[in-house]
């Protein structure tokens, strides 16, 4: 008997633990199913590999900025400037990617890399010029986004095909590989001393700080990450619109920390997981996917996604608190 | 006698805005000679007034380490509350009136409600009420299409936002007394206490009696009563309402309150800095203007600014 019980009491510790994961994936099978209920009814058909293939390709970017705002999130920061890095590297994008692989290849490696930078920018501003990250970043914001319009004053540019092609595949859904990769690389990343040190600062600083963990270079190395993932997502944005424009980046600021919600990453830092993030920017794509398909009038479509985004708070805060109150 | 220090340091603080302001302004003359004409400074102290109204209620809410993200749509909301209610007659503008401040406070109080009662940190409460309104905003008036959407704002409302009394734009004279009662609440009522000091410490707070929970209800209550108040003003100012107008306002309040020397993180801050900063921000911006800078400019310039006005006097202390 006691094994049992003990097996018992440690399942229920993990579901305790990881209670926003554990609503977020209850909350995209919810929505998947309620998509394909409203498809099914209006199309007369239920959803196939087309539509998967266009929903992970729309996801893609909100992905990759939702593992962006993770990192600093869980620093117990919030990065704003991430719509700005998105739109940098979207400009970028757009006037830099040439027709050859070769380069394509250099102008994303340089496109990245640009994104590290400016994400390291935020995170010597926060780490050494002992600033608040919301402010750091909505400064930087700005100052990204002026780059940006810099660089491309009107939306326009060419991306080539092949590059489209290799991002986001029209009649496949091989981003779904992409995102794989990305959920392996945060186990791996989480269980490394420099995702340790990350979680840890979030928890709390002084005692990582007791601990040996250097809390100034965890937080550069998050915010730096940070960057390079937000320009990624700008590198999959410009590859799905096929042109660039300078400001269409500007709404990930706020989807991105929609996203890490839904996904249980706590604002408060040290708790939650990018896994969870990830799979909260595809709750926020099958929300408007339902409600497109629901027809509801796409005017009223920020009033559910604010309602829902509350909604599924307070349910979090609830049922973490029931699950937590029954142990 | 930590605490006397660091009340001169708050002041301190707003006195280095005003400061900052006052160097924008001979800035501005260096660029333009006719900048500092006192008719020039007051047409930028009444541009000042509306993102300084905003700054009010984001004072309110960041004195207890809040922060409310929803202005830019109850600003908008109310601006076409205000135009649609009355429609543009002087016989009903009083009740537009009562009805659109009524909404904000409204407004303000369901984001106070969601963060005290239900838990919800004040970013994502703050933030899915922008939503909330935005998708209200647009869905009720049908994307401005309505009939009564092109209506003007009453003529009375327009003449107190354009209006001259006693040699000073009645603007101004609207923004004193706010900056008076604000300075009132905050400094001198029992109210004002219990706001810096849930700021300080919440839970403290709570186990010394304060009413904790009916304060940041409040509280919120009174951002969004500015925010629907800047938007009162920004309709009267420029006639009609528009989808969109209340965009600026959220990164220009949060950046005056931050220059006027608040802390983010709640306990510490002026409304007076605040002004401070207000002015400082469309100070900047009227150089900017004057200069003939690009839009990217401006942007970038305003970010460099406040990144430097910022590492001049917003650090943290190195204990912490």
């Amino acid at each position: 008997m006691p094994p049992l019980a003990i097996r018992r009491s440690a399942a229920a510790h993990a579901i305790a633990r990881n209670i926003g994961l554990v609503l977020v994936i209850f909350l995209l099978l919810f929505s998947i199913f309620l998509y394909g209920l409203i498809y099914g009814l209006t199309e007369g058909r239920l959803p196939g590999g087309f539509e998967l293939t266009s929903t992970v390709n729309n996801t893609m970017p909100l992905v990759l900025a939702a593992m962006a705002q993770t990192l600093v999130v869980l620093t117990r920061g919030l990065d704003l400037s991430v719509g700005g890095v998105v739109d940098l590297a979207n400009a970028l994008g757009a006037i830099s990617l040439g027709a050859t692989p070769a380069r394509m290849a250099l102008a994303s490696a340089f496109i990245l890399l640009a994104g590290a930078g400016l994400g390291l920018v935020n995170g010597l501003l926060v780490a050494y010029g002992r600033l608040q990250p919301i402010l750091v970043t909505l400064a930087t914001l700005s100052i990204y986004q002026g780059l940006a319009i810099r660089i491309l004053p009107q939306p326009g540019g060419a991306v080539p095909e092949g590059y489209t092609a290799l991002l986001t595949n029209t009649t496949f859904p091989a981003a779904l590989l992409y995102v794989v990769l990305l959920g392996l690389f945060w186990t791996a990343f989480r269980r490394s001393q420099a995702g340790i040190a990350i979680v840890a600062i979030g928890n709390d600083e002084g005692a990582a700080a007791a601990n040996g963990i250097n809390p100034l270079r965890a937080k550069l190395l998050a915010y730096t990450l940070s960057g390079f993932f937000a320009a990624a997502a700008g590198l999959f944005l410009v590859a799905t619109a096929t042109a660039g424009d300078a400001t269409t980046g500007n709404g990930y600021t706020l989807t991105s920390i929609v996203a890490v919600v839904l996904g249980g990453v706590s604002l408060f830092g040290g708790r939650g997981s990018a896994i969870g993030a990830i799979l909260g920017a595809f709750v926020t794509t099958m929300i408007v996917n339902i409600l497109f398909f629901a027809h509801i009038d796409p005017l009223y479509q920020s009033f559910y996604e604010g309602a829902f985004l509350v909604i599924a708070v307070v349910l979090a805060e609830g049922l973490g608190r029931f699950v937590r109150g029954r142990r | 006698m930590r605490g006397v220090g660091s009340l001169d340091e708050t002041w301190r603080r707003a006195l280095y805005a005003f400061a900052a302001a006052v160097l924008l302004f001979a800035l501005g003359a260096v660029v333009r000679p006719g900048f500092v004409r006192p008719d020039s400074i007051l047409a930028v102290l009444t541009v000042a007034v509306f993102v300084g109204l905003v700054a009010a209620g984001q004072t309110f809410v960041i004195l207890i380490g809040g922060i409310d993200l929803s202005v830019p749509w109850v600003l908008n909301a109310a601006a076409i509350l205000l135009a649609t209610s009355s429609g543009g007659s002087d016989a009903r503008a009083f009740s537009a009136l009562l009805l659109t401040l009524g909404m904000g406070a409204a407004v303000g109080a369901v984001n106070g409600l969601g963060i005290a009662f239900l838990g919800v940190p004040a970013v994502v409460m703050t933030l899915a009420m922008n939503g909330i309104m935005e998708g209200l905003t647009l869905g009720l008036s049908g994307g401005m299409t309505c009939a009564s959407c092109a209506s003007y704002a009453p003529p009375a409302i327009q003449a107190l936002a354009h209006g001259v009394f006693l040699f000073l734009p009645t603007a101004l004279w609207l923004w004193l007394a706010v900056i008076a009662i604000v300075s009132f609440i905050l400094g001198a009522t029992v109210f004002g206490r219990a706001t810096y000091a849930i700021g300080t410490n919440l839970r403290a707070s709570e186990l010394a009696g304060l009413r904790v929970r009916a304060t940041i209800i409040a509280l919120y209550a009174l951002s969004g009563l500015a925010a629907a108040l800047a938007g009162i003003m920004l309709v009267g100012f420029g006639g009609q309402a528009s989808l969109g107008m209340g965009e600026p306002f959220l990164f220009q309040s949060i950046a005056a309150v931050v220059i006027g020397g608040a802390s983010i993180l709640g306990g510490r801050g002026h409304y007076l800095g605040s002004v401070a900063g207000a002015i400082c921000l469309v100070a900047l911006i009227s150089v900017l203007l004057a200069m003939n800078m690009a839009e990217y400019g401006r942007s970038i310039i305003y970010g460099v600014i406040i990144l430097v006005l910022l590492l001049l006097y917003g650090r943290e202390s190195r204990e912490s």
